[in-house]
């Protein structure tokens, strides 16, 4: 079902925004989502919520793992690690070498500017990937209720995130949402 | 704002075997938020860095590309060891935690379909999103007096969720756009 072709074209694809993901790869999520399931339909948009779910659930490099599930459900376990590879492997050798640089010019003008603007179209990326996983899957009200829970608990008490996912999926075990 | 000084003078050496453990640890901790337990270990518990240092990193690495928590690895593991170092963290933080929460999480894949875990998957997945959104106001807060910071963060929601832009034509469009109008003294020409 899946040609050879279409798990090059989602390496590729992942690489590419591995590369731009400025602000961390959950901003890539909404990309991704709009790639793997509604232009290729090579997952189901249930399948994506639960590669999401998943690694939030378990330990490790989570985005990493995201990326790998998605290329294990298209080519199994060499497109899985070709995955996780280029998920990290092109922005560490980017931010080993810029690491450098910035350390040297750190108190220059331009360096704060960059900083500034950069700091809020990641923000609103950050905030996108978390809209567009909260309304995957045809959520209903109980399961916004949970996000809107969540995004309150987080902001106003500093309770450990762990509690707040363990309540979520207690929730959603039970047959609520 | 002189203790940051004494703290780099006292600091103990790093080992290339105690950047690979420490960062193994963070990353099998590293459930939901990876970098709250990267300050944990690496400031509270290790004090190999002060959290001013931390956080000089930390938003130099918010807006590399790639996941933040491994270019945090990669820069703390360079700093103090180079470019060693920064193997010696990566291959911490990757290689044992990959393989362990791959064949976990493949395992759960394999039996998303049975109705209690669908369940469990979905309430994870609406909590975690609630935790990326809080996560990103939090972010966004320090930037509350800044009009155009706000409207540039809206553009980039808006491009990405709403209007469902590629990520790479709102990251083209808004970066060039952003940096063009954060003048590093802003007040004086706005």
């Amino acid at each position: 079902m899946n040609s050879p072709g279409a798990s090059v074209s989602l390496v590729g694809h992942i690489a590419l925004l591995a590369i731009i993901s400025f602000g961390g790869v959950p901003g890539v999520l909404p990309d991704l989502r709009d790639f793997v399931v509604t232009a290729n339909g090579w997952l189901s948009d249930r399948d994506f919520a639960n590669c999401f779910a998943v690694v939030q659930a378990i330990p490790g490099p989570n985005m990493i793992l995201m990326m790998s599930f998605i290329g294990w459900k298209l080519g199994g376990l060499p497109v899985a690690i070709a995955s996780a590879l280029v998920t990290f492997g092109p922005p560490c050798a980017l931010s080993y070498t810029a690491f450098h640089f910035w350390d040297r010019f750190r108190e220059t003008g331009w360096q704060q500017r960059v900083r500034r603007g950069l700091a809020p179209v990641t923000i609103g990326l950050v905030i996108a990937g978390g809209y567009v996983m909260a309304r995957v899957g045809d959520s209903g009200w109980a399961s916004l209720a949970v996000t809107a829970a969540a995004i309150a608990l987080m902001l106003l008490t500093r309770i450990n995130p762990l509690w707040l996912v363990a309540a979520g999926g207690a929730l959603g075990g039970l047959g609520v949402l | 704002m002189s203790s940051a000084l004494n703290e780099v003078e006292t600091r103990p050496p790093v080992t290339l075997g105690a950047l690979f453990v420490a960062f193994l640890k963070t990353s099998m901790y590293g459930f939901g938020g990876p970098i709250v337990w990267v300050r944990r270990i690496i400031v509270d518990e290790r004090h190999w860095l002060s959290d001013r240092d931390f956080a000089d990193i930390l938003s130099f690495c918010q807006f590399m590309p790639g996941p933040n928590v491994v270019s945090i690895t990669v820069c703390i593991g360079a700093k103090f060891r180079g470019p060693a170092g920064a193997l010696a963290s990566l291959a911490g933080f990757i290689l044992v935690p990959w393989t362990i929460g791959f064949a976990l999480g493949a395992l759960l894949l394999s039996y998303a379909q049975t109705p209690l875990l669908q369940g469990i998957l979905h309430g994870v997945a609406a909590a975690a999103a609630g935790l990326l959104i809080a996560t990103g106001i939090r972010l966004l807060l320090p930037h509350r007096h800044r009009p155009i910071a706000l409207v540039v963060a809206a553009l980039a929601f808006g491009g990405l969720a709403l209007a469902q832009l590629p990520l790479l034509v709102v990251v083209l469009g808004l970066v060039p756009l952003s940096i063009a109008l954060a003048h590093p003294d802003s007040v004086s020409a706005r």
